[in-house]
């Protein structure tokens, strides 16, 4: 069996999808991308048995078959050849594949195709639809707040949940929590799932160069997301969330509004000299100043600042660990943010102050540390 | 050349009694635990003459000098006083260190050209003696040992200098005991091999030396040599906190124990979130009545509330206690220790938990740590200790017990 493809378009495909593989799988033909070879077409499917991603490519081809290809071998021959029409030429009974380009000829061992775990199908899904660009920054937005606790697997991922008013995407590891809620989008009826980290960072990095409509199919176990010619699916978490709602607090007096720049830039100073380990910084806000100060006992550290800002409320001081003050900010994009407090031992909440869009509501929540009155 | 001055104040606990009560002068004093299994923290002179020393059991003391006065001691007097010489010492010299409660290294390298070393060491002892009316004697030599081992050799209430060049003829006819790091195991080990005197070890090949006691035997062979170039630190960093207990008469009520760990975690908490600190390892060790010693460590998230700790220590203990022995003596040590306050958890710490620890610290620090408690904890008297243990102080070892 013979096929002739261009090399770059075939290695943009592969790597949309090599994403899949692990560095060290239990099965061998996890190793290898799946081709299954029809008229014209290819398609290619890579897994790693909890997420499975298919992508299609347009070939000159005249025959049928299905072959294993070793997958680190194929990327790392596509990488190196200069933009060119490459001949495939396999032999199934003997599980070979030679690559004929311009330079020459490479050869390489293949497996059999049908050893390769059956591609899952999401049985009687629910269906919706949703803007490529709208699940690129739900996924961004969120992710990053995610846990890595084996022991609470559910706050491994992002929660999605849907209703026929909007969706909401939230992510918490326990200390910090975010949601970030979509009022352009709906669901035909109310439902919600859990994804893990892995598949949504792949996701992700696709969707930040397509603007497609995805369309997302989901029942208790699977999930799949299909755009272009790209197909992923993923075995959901199971279990519950935990009720976030019941943990954000609702009456928060003090209110801080800041420039959010020079309290980042503020934040990442002063954060180098507060213990390695924890982070620690404290804000003690009094008037219209804030005081941001971090210590380290045993290395003698020390530093303080003063920043303008307007605050409503009673003076206060709270501490809290700068690395999650440092990745909310970041990755709010205002001008200005509000933070909302009640007391040092409850949470803070991050929302941006200026230009959020009507249809987008971000809330970022971050837990302090006790300190000592 | 560097110059340094090992101060000992002279059986100190004694000499503190004493200042409080004049009756004792004289009269062989022990300092140490009543009980059975109590020893001999400090003892006097008098004492000393019957054969006593310190780290004996109390028992067998109390038998060699029966008409010794016995005083169980308090710790927390001799802190004070040992407070005092601290405050002297501090206001004259330039960098010092105090190594236990009752000794100190002052680093006087350089000094000697502008106010005479020997005559400012002598200066302070006079000072040192007059401000807090206790009994002291220093030795002062180029490096630590050797300054240590002249106090030992100056004592009672003297003083010795040991000039450059001296060191090994002064260390050469002393036995090998009188140096530290070499104790009763070592000890033996080298008169096993025939060396009595530091002149054996001195006229030794190093490489003999650190065939026989290793890494140790290198640096012991230097300090032999009258060469210690260990420098004054005057700050102790914590790198865990623990507290321990051993039973007048062992035991196997499980409730007991289980309560004893409640108040140690309990008590050690305390001791993290009032020094702003933190712990990420928690281990528990069980010595039974046939003197065979197990711990078990379990590393956890970095944490200072009680609940967290008291279930990983009687979770660690549940699992070590296995044979169905009598149980001599139990302690809980809480390690990986950093700088910062508990992180709060979004659904596990609610905040009534810490608000309430919050309370609970605050009634502690105005009233004293014993004021509130566990109930299950309750039964579990004198845990705990009274001074901050992280304010780079070396540990006051209670007069009642001996590490």
């Amino acid at each position: 069996m013979k096929f002739l493809v261009s090399s770059s378009s075939l290695l943009k495909q592969l790597q949309n999808i090599s994403g899949v593989l692990n560095g060290n799988n239990s099965l061998p033909i996890l190793d290898h991308f799946l081709f299954e070879i029809s008229e014209n077409q290819i398609q290619v499917t890579a897994s790693d048995l909890e997420t499975t991603m298919v992508t299609k490519i347009t070939v000159d081809c005249k025959e049928e078959g299905i072959i294993a290809i070793p997958a680190k071998l194929l990327l790392d021959t596509l990488k190196s050849l200069p933009d060119q029409p490459l001949t495939f030429t396999i032999d199934t009974e003997k599980k070979s594949i030679e690559i004929k380009s311009d330079y020459g000829k490479y050869k390489l061992p293949g497996q059999e195709g049908a050893e390769f775990p059956k591609t899952p199908e999401v049985e009687s899904p629910a269906v919706l639809a949703v803007a490529g660009e709208l699940l690129y920054n739900a996924i961004d937005k969120t992710i990053f707040a995610s846990g890595n606790d084996d022991l609470r697997p559910v706050m491994s991922g992002v929660f999605f949940q849907l209703s026929k008013e909007d969706l909401t995407f939230v992510a918490t590891d326990a200390h910090k929590l975010v949601k970030y809620r979509r009022t352009d989008a709906k669901a035909s009826k109310t439902a919600s799932f859990i994804m893990p980290k892995k598949p949504l960072n792949l996701l992700k990095n696709i969707l930040n160069s397509s603007d497609e409509e995805v369309k997302i199919e989901f029942n208790e176990t699977n999930a799949s997301f299909a755009f272009e010619d790209t197909l992923l699916i993923c075995r959901l978490i199971d279990g519950k969330y935990p009720n976030y709602e019941a943990v954000i607090p609702k009456e928060n007096p003090n209110k801080l509004t800041i420039e959010r720049m020079s309290l980042l830039s503020s934040i990442k100073r002063v954060s180098i000299f507060s213990s390695k380990t924890t982070h620690q910084v404290r804000l003690k806000m009094s008037g219209s100043e804030l005081q941001i100060s971090a210590e380290d006992v045993d290395f003698d550290n020390e530093a303080k600042e003063r920043l303008k800002c307007s605050f409503n409320g009673e003076d206060m001081e709270i501490g809290f660990n700068s690395r999650f003050l440092i990745e909310m900010l970041s990755n709010l994009n205002t001008e200005e943010v509000n933070i909302e407090m009640s007391a040092p031992n409850r949470a803070g909440i991050l929302t941006p102050a200026t230009g959020n869009e009507d249809n987008e509501q971000v809330l970022m929540l971050v837990m302090p540390v006790m300190l000592n009155s | 050349m560097k110059s340094v001055l090992h101060l000992d104040l002279d059986s100190f606990f004694v000499s503190c009694e004493r200042l409080l009560d004049s009756k004792l002068n004289n009269r062989p004093v022990l300092i140490g635990g009543t009980s059975d299994r109590g020893v001999v923290a400090s003892c006097s002179y008098e004492a000393r003459a019957f054969g006593v020393h310190s780290a004996m059991p109390m028992k067998m003391a109390r038998q060699l000098c029966p008409h010794a006065v016995v005083i169980r001691g308090n710790s927390g007097t001799y802190s004070k006083f040992s407070d005092i010489v601290t405050d002297v010492i501090k206001s004259n010299s330039p960098r010092f260190e105090k190594s236990s409660i009752d000794e100190f290294y002052i680093d006087t390298t350089g000094m000697d050209r502008f106010y005479g070393t020997y005559k400012w060491s002598k200066e302070l002892r006079t000072q040192i003696m007059k401000e807090s009316g206790l009994p002291i004697s220093f030795g002062l030599s180029t490096g630590k040992t050797t300054a240590k081992i002249g106090t030992g050799e100056a004592k009672p209430n003297n003083f010795i200098k040991i000039d450059e060049g001296e060191e090994k003829s002064f260390l050469a006819p002393l036995p090998v005991r009188k140096m530290p790091m070499i104790g009763a195991k070592t000890n033996q080990k080298l008169h096993l091999m025939g060396i009595q005197k530091i002149q054996t070890i001195q006229e030794m090949p190093v490489e003999l030396m650190t065939r026989v006691l290793g890494k140790n035997g290198h640096s012991i062979w230097k300090k032999a040599q009258g060469i210690d170039n260990t420098p004054i630190t005057s700050y102790h960093e914590k790198k865990s906190i623990s507290i321990e207990r051993t039973f007048e008469k062992d035991t196997t009520d499980i409730n007991k124990l289980r309560s004893i760990l409640t108040a140690m975690a309990e008590n050690l908490s305390y001791q993290l979130r009032n020094g702003n600190k933190l712990s990420g390892c928690v281990s528990v060790r069980v010595r039974y009545s046939d003197f065979i010693t197990e711990s078990k460590q379990l590393h956890i998230p970095y944490t200072s509330l009680d609940n967290k700790l008291i279930e990983t220590v009687i979770s660690l203990f549940n699992t070590l206690y296995s044979r169905r022995v009598l149980v001599r003596l139990i302690g809980v040590r809480f390690s990986k220790l950093v700088g910062g306050n508990h992180q709060i958890n979004l659904f596990d710490d609610s905040e009534e938990l810490i608000n309430l620890y919050q309370a609970l610290d605050n009634i502690r620090n105005r009233f004293g740590q014993d004021a509130v408690k566990r109930v299950v904890a309750m039964g579990s008297k004198g845990i705990g200790r009274s001074s901050n243990p992280f304010n780079g102080q070396p540990i006051v070892i209670p007069a009642h017990r001996r590490a």
